[in-house]
């Protein structure tokens, strides 16, 4: 009896384990350390561009109810991520009212996503660090932004 | 019936029988349920966090696999006769969470195991779990059609 | 012969003549292990259910009875025994085996000594030269019928208790001038009290009145002091009940050595098992008397002693219809000669 249970024990491990293989492996930390990512465009590098995403991120950095700030700009969709202070994380529902309200009145121009889930943060800081490989093509990366856009937009 | 009038001897008896009755330690049974409650709670978490990690799940939809988990682990505790000892300690720290609603199911499904397959574990699987599933499908009914006519007369 | 206005005298004093007293794997870690015939390993005995288990701990206890009064069972006239599962299926079952007329009763946890008095009672006018009598419980079956599944989280409180495992049967004989064996002097047969309580997770509680109805009809009865006995020993009272018994039989101005006044349900177990008051069950009596204290009363440590078995008479049936539970106490007096 003892070593039967034993036995399915290390099973479900090995199972649980055996799952290992294909999950993001240098973006792993960002669950439950601090990364602050660099805010990233996928298209154009141009200086203009930059600006306005390194603005966004500064902005949203300004909340105090937050910390960690991923900002990813597409063709045309920006997707900002954040983490919620964990005391705060109560109110999220209204912090995530109040970012929507203050991006669109700043920055009426641009289409965003704003999500305070920690696998979009994920993503996007995923999405951040194959942009430093130059291999990475632009058009994987709009679809891979695209895709995280769709995640976040599904519901239970 | 006739309960609700007792006699005068049946009072008397009654207090009497209090006094050596033993308490239910109450405040010890709360503090037992928090730790052990919570510490299920946990292991759901880091579950969840597991989903996110290395599926594609966003915070809103890792809670169904999450729950299908902790009632499978649940299902293997009872099965191996350890649940009930969790749950003569942990009393509404065992029974309140999903993983409650799971060892009601199969210690039903286990207990009936002799009576065959149709009538034993069929019949009476949901001997204790059905009421819960009853009465929760239809109060979130209610509750639906509460909050779908405030939405249609406009109040919220 | 009546005396009083519920018991009987048994002038002829039967004899127990042997007795057979089988466990399960929890009673074997308890206080009493060494007075078990037999003892299991396995909570399902090398049945495929628990019922079967049941069927199987009386089988054996009424054979070792068999055995060691060197008899064979086309010899026994009758066969009074009982148990607490549905329709009392599995003594039935056990009652085929056994090949003897057969007479079921049913008295819960009582069943064992109202077996008793009516055994000793045929047996003393000559109905029958032998009687096998016993009653069984086995905890997985009782916890199926009466509670929640065996494996179910549910918090037992504090005034739970314990079904025994177990069961015990007994050869009543006529008596041909024995000397220095164990006889049935008297018995009350109880009548049923129900005083109010519905919490069938505190039977303790429920008997008390039942048993100290018992006990003082016996005394008055039989017009005997408390002191004539060495030992009362009650059914399945625990913990709860055995107290609450306790202060009834005062306030009725029964003087009782506290220490004279026992429960089997708080012998059989050890202190360190996790029963909460006590243990119960149709076995518990059965088990304790007919192994535990015949024992002690053949080694001299008592000479007289009263055996109280308490039930409590409810069904799933009547506790979910709210009713209160009723409760019944029979009670036999053993001495030696």
């Amino acid at each position: 009896m003892k070593n039967a249970r034993l036995l399915i024990a290390l099973l479900t491990l090995v199972l649980v384990g055996g799952c290992n293989n294909d999950g993001p492996k240098e973006s792993g930390m960002a669950l439950i350390q601090t990364t602050n990512p660099s805010a990233v465009t996928l298209n154009k590098h141009t200086r203009e561009e930059s600006d306005l995403i390194e603005a966004i991120e500064t902005d949203i950095e300004g909340f105090k109810e937050l910390y960690d700030v991923a900002v990813v700009k597409g063709k045309k969709d920006i997707l900002v991520a954040y983490k919620v202070k964990h005391l705060q994380r109560f109110r999220m529902k209204q912090i995530e009212k109040k970012v929507v309200k203050h991006l669109e009145d700043k920055y009426p121009n641009e289409n965003f996503t704003v999500s305070s889930d920690y696998k979009i943060f994920l993503e996007a800081v995923e999405l951040e660090k194959n942009m430093k490989n130059p291999n990475y093509s632009p058009k994987k990366a709009e679809d891979k932004l695209q895709e995280i856009i769709k995640l976040q937009k599904e519901l239970t | 019936m006739g309960n609700n009038n007792q006699t005068q001897k049946e009072k008397q008896y009654q207090s009497l029988e209090k006094k050596y009755e033993t308490k239910r330690p109450v405040l010890k049974n709360c503090l037992k349920a928090f730790l052990v409650g919570g510490l299920f709670c946990l292991v759901g978490q880091a579950i969840t966090y597991f989903y996110i990690y290395f599926f594609n799940f966003t915070e809103q939809t890792a809670g169904n696999p999450t729950v299908a988990t902790m009632v499978f682990i649940s299902m293997l505790l009872t099965g191996f006769g350890v649940y009930d000892h969790i749950g003569q300690f942990a009393g509404a720290g065992s029974a309140v969470p999903v993983t409650g609603f799971g060892n009601a199911v199969i210690s039903a499904a286990i207990e009936h195991r002799t009576e065959g397959f149709v009538l034993g574990v069929g019949g009476n699987m949901f001997k204790l779990a059905g009421s819960v599933i009853l009465f929760g499908v239809f109060s979130a009914f209610i509750v639906a059609l509460i909050k779908t006519l405030l939405i249609q007369w406009g109040v919220i | 012969m009546l005396i009083g206005k519920q018991s009987w005298t048994f002038p002829n004093k039967p004899v127990i003549t042997a007795t057979g007293v089988s466990g399960g794997p929890f009673e074997a870690k308890g206080k009493l292990s060494k007075d078990f015939d037999i003892l299991h390993e396995d909570l399902w005995m090398g049945q495929d259910s628990y019922e079967k288990a049941q069927r199987v701990l009386m089988e054996e206890a009424a054979q070792t009875a068999l055995e060691k009064a060197n008899m064979k069972k086309d010899e026994v006239q009758f066969l009074i025994a009982g148990d607490l599962i549905n329709q009392i299926t599995p003594t039935t079952f056990s009652a085929k085996t056994l090949e003897m007329p057969y007479v079921g009763i049913f008295g819960a946890c009582s069943t064992s000594m109202e077996g008793l008095a009516l055994a000793s009672f045929i047996v003393n006018y000559q109905g029958a030269n032998y009687i096998l009598t016993g009653s069984s419980s086995h905890n997985a079956a009782n916890e199926k019928q009466f509670r929640y599944p065996t494996e179910y989280g549910g918090q037992k409180p504090p005034t739970a208790q314990w079904s025994v495992t177990g069961a015990g049967a007994a050869l009543v004989k006529a008596n041909q001038n024995e000397k220095g064996v164990p006889v049935t002097t008297s018995a009350t047969i109880g009548k049923v009290v129900d005083l109010g309580l519905t919490d069938p997770f505190n039977m303790g509680g429920a008997m008390a009145p039942a048993a100290a109805d018992t006990i003082v009809a016996h005394f008055k009865d039989l017009k005997l002091e408390p002191s004539y006995y060495d030992l009362i020993i009650t059914g399945d009272l625990a913990k709860i009940g055995r107290d609450v018994t306790y202060e009834l039989l005062q306030k009725e101005g029964l003087q009782i050595e506290r220490e004279k006044f026992q429960d089997c349900g708080l012998m059989i177990y050890n202190d360190d098992q996790p029963v909460q008051a006590g243990a119960s069950g149709a076995g518990c009596s059965a088990a304790v008397v007919y192994g535990h204290i015949l024992n002690q009363m053949k080694q001299g440590v008592y000479k007289r002693i009263l055996v109280v078995a308490t039930g409590a008479l409810l069904s799933p049936l009547t506790y979910q219809q709210k009713e209160s539970i009723p409760c019944i106490a029979h009670a036999v007096s053993i001495e030696m000669v």
